[in-house]
């Protein structure tokens, strides 16, 4: 009884220290015209590397107007010093998405005359969305409520952090300083005041920027420490006419992260699909993931990947080299791993850790479905996915035997059970796909030989 | 275990949820852990009450009274089943073992300190690296809400306890209420978070059980506000997704305290095996005097 007391202690004092720790954060901005230029986020990739309640935060777009036009607002939780305001390297993020992308791979059927082999190579990826940013300028006006907390300039990037007294002031701040923001931004700015949250706001400085010869603007990465764990979509909302996608990268040393307060659901996987979408992956998969996106009623975020940094198995890219993954914001890996040193508290079986674990979430969002900003969580659950598709070629070498005969004979059901499968997922139509399927049938024997074949037992 | 008795509607229903769930909502539930849940619960619940009876010198353990305890074992590891995720079968077993462990170590006066489902996730989320929680797994809106509402209506109008579920729902949702209003947001952002099916299916089927609520009805409306004020706080001011269960968690011992400044007579699930007992109402479980 005495050992269950100092158990229980033990648990309550755990429970209080875990209450402990309040302050704010959040992302994921609207753009800011300061021209006329009708600018719209379409899709953004954001990576979110965290271990307790430190983050480190790398941020692209796919902004594709005139970088002077370019201005971003982001809530955050505090009032970032200098030193935690990065560019980060552009390639970073086409590394994660090159890693993490949904992927086909291919199979050869194998001489069914002959002993087994195959073999697989994986085959093109569906680029994620592009990616870019911007920003713009502002002076001070107390009178309106608005601070300057602080103001850098980091790479091609000038930056202000900006608090606000009430959101009309924070309005008609931008405003006066040549931003151009949407309309009905003042009230959606009111809930991240009144949460204490301050103002990041970027623009570019064209003369760094024209200095450094860039082509694209460079992803900026942020880092601070607050136990909130969310991207503020809603601001993102403003400006956009239709659904946008939102892929987050989110590294931890523990393992999987999802949403909480939205389902995360896997996106079809492991399905085998007809050879020629080899030549229209893309289109398949936006096709297939519309689908799965109306089905679920359009309000979920999808599962894309799931992984452990080290390996990949088939591997669309190499793995992240360690290098890279500081570059993305891996800021643990020279220290203790907090997922390693916590608890072996009970005997396991030894499972690969490399101390990352990379989950891939895809968010097509609307005003309608999400009306809610994204709040996430890490889970100890290590158990891997991707988004896999599968082509198998049929073999098409010479057969003179029995089992060849019925490999060929087996080969239609299996092409229509791929072509069904395809229409499922991708809601295209039957007969089209039909169509493409390769005409195995009448390449081999006409009807009455199978027929005849068939009842010799020859086949 | 009579047809009267709360508990088979409640088996049915959360065996109903935990079909649901798996068919509808693309868990990441093995049916082999539902399984351990399950009988790594009636194991335990079996060799404690064989613990208790062969230290007590005048009943052996007979069938009849252990068949009259495994329903509640049984409900404590399909809830367990329903809101618990784990890598590991150890750490499923873990937590079986400390629910039902909970039920014989921690009571007072015959009643148990915590909700035995609680206890042992609270119990597996600090104890093993891979148990969590996934409180967005049921999503927003949508058909279950109704579902998780009458049955849980038909639960609690037997067992009695509805009071708790108003008072707790009723308060969670003034407080969310309050804060949208003073933040700004629009009010579907509010419904949003009101239409967790893991807030309902905690409001109706985790935090009613009988055995661990206060007995009197105010008190156990105070407790059921607690609850709620608690929930929203971790769950706005220290963002913790968990925030019900560490609520619920938290408080749970404070029952004991309103129990106290409120006397009432405690709760038995057993009315079939109560033949002596005047014949209760059809929507009335029997008390007993505590």
């Amino acid at each position: 009884m005495k050992s269950l007391k100092i158990f229980l202690t033990l648990v309550l004092i755990c429970l209080i220290c875990f209450v402990i720790a309040p302050q704010a954060w959040a992302f994921c901005g609207f753009y800011v015209a300061r021209a006329d230029a009708k600018l719209y986020n379409q899709a953004s990739q954001v990576a979110i590397a965290r271990s307790d309640n430190r983050t480190v935060l790398t941020m692209a777009n796919d902004y594709q107007g005139e970088v002077k036009d370019f201005a971003i607002v982001v809530p955050v939780p505090v009032v970032l010093q200098k030193n935690q305001i990065k560019v980060a390297e552009p390639k970073i993020m086409e590394r994660l998405d090159a890693f993490s992308a949904p992927r086909l791979v291919e199979y050869f059927d194998p001489d069914p005359c002959a002993a087994n082999e195959y073999r697989f190579e994986s085959a093109p990826r569906p680029a994620a969305p592009a990616m870019a940013e911007a920003q713009d300028a502002m002076k001070q006006r107390r009178n309106l409520g608005v601070t300057i907390e602080a103001k850098y300039t980091v790479g091609e990037y000038d930056i202000l952090i900006l608090s606000a007294k009430e959101s009309g002031g924070l309005a008609t701040w931008l405003v006066q300083n040549g931003y151009k923001i949407p309309s009905g931004a003042n009230q959606l700015l009111q809930p991240y005041i009144r949460q204490k949250l301050k103002f990041f706001v970027a623009k570019v400085n064209l003369q760094e920027f024209d200095k450094a010869g860039f082509q694209s603007l460079r992803p900026l990465q942020i880092s601070y420490e607050s136990p909130r764990f969310m991207l503020p979509i809603r601001l993102g909302m403003l400006n956009a006419k239709s659904a946008q996608d939102l892929i987050v990268y989110i590294l931890s040393p523990e393992g999987q992260a999802e949403t909480t307060n939205y389902r995360t659901v896997k996106v079809p996987s492991d399905t085998e699909v007809p050879v020629f979408v080899k030549d229209e992956f893309s289109r398949f998969y936006r096709s297939m993931f519309q689908t799965a996106y109306n089905r679920e009623d359009r309000k979920v975020a999808f599962m894309e990947y799931a992984w452990d940094m080290s390996n990949c198995d088939p591997c669309s890219a190499e793995p992240l080299n360690p290098e890279e993954l500081r570059q993305a914001g891996v800021f643990w890996l020279d220290s203790d791993r907090p997922s390693e040193s916590n608890q072996p508290f009970l005997p396991r079986r030894p499972r690969i850790n490399s101390g990352v674990f990379i989950t891939r979430l895809h968010v097509r969002y609307t005003r309608d479905r999400f009306p809610e900003d994204l709040m996430f969580q890490i889970t100890g659950n290590r158990e891997t996915f991707q988004g896999r598709y599968i082509l198998r070629h049929a073999f098409t070498g010479e057969m003179d035997c029995k089992a060849g005969r019925q490999y060929v004979r087996s080969l239609p059901a299996r092409h229509e059970q791929e072509a069904q499968t395809l229409a499922r997922l991708t809601n295209w139509n039957i007969q089209d796909i039909r169509k493409k399927l390769p005409q195995i049938q009448s390449q081999i024997l006409p009807w009455w030989e199978q027929i005849w074949l068939a009842l010799s037992g020859r086949i | 275990m009579g047809f009267n008795d709360a508990r088979f509607d409640q088996i049915l229903f959360l065996l109903l949820f935990l079909g649901v769930g798996i068919a509808t909502r693309d868990w990441t539930l093995r049916l082999g852990m539902i399984g351990a849940a399950i009988a790594t619960c009636l194991i335990t619940q079996a060799i404690a009450e064989w613990a208790i009876c062969s230290r007590s010198t005048d009943s052996p353990l007979n069938w009849t009274d252990l068949k009259a305890k495994l329903p509640s074992a049984l409900i404590t590891s399909l809830g367990l089943s329903l809101l618990l995720r784990a890598d590991h079968y150890s750490t499923i077993c873990l937590a079986s073992v400390l629910a039902i462990s909970s039920k014989f170590l921690l009571r007072v006066q015959d009643k148990h300190v915590f909700n035995p489902g609680n206890f042992g996730i609270i119990g597996a989320l600090l104890l093993t690296p891979d148990a969590w929680v996934s409180p967005g797994q049921w999503g927003a809106g949508g058909w279950y809400v109704l579902l998780f509402a009458g049955t849980g209506g038909l639960v609690l109008q037997k067992v009695g306890r509805w009071d708790t579920t108003a008072a707790f729902l009723g308060s969670y949702a003034g407080l969310e209420a309050g804060r949208n209003l003073w933040l700004g947001w629009t009010w579907d952002v509010w419904a949003h978070r009101l239409m967790s099916g893991s807030l309902l299916l905690f409001a109706l089927f985790m935090i009613t059980d009988p055995r661990t609520i206060p007995n009197a009805r105010m008190a156990r409306l105070i407790w059921a506000a607690a609850i709620a004020l608690l929930t929203f706080v971790l769950r706005n001011i220290y963002f913790l997704p968990t925030a019900l269960i560490w609520a619920l968690f938290a408080l749970a011992p404070f029952s004991f305290v309103l129990d106290a400044c409120f006397p009432a007579s405690r709760f038995t699930w057993q009315r079939s095996t109560e033949p002596a007992a005047p014949t209760p109402k059809p929507d009335q479980p029997t008390l007993l005097p505590s």
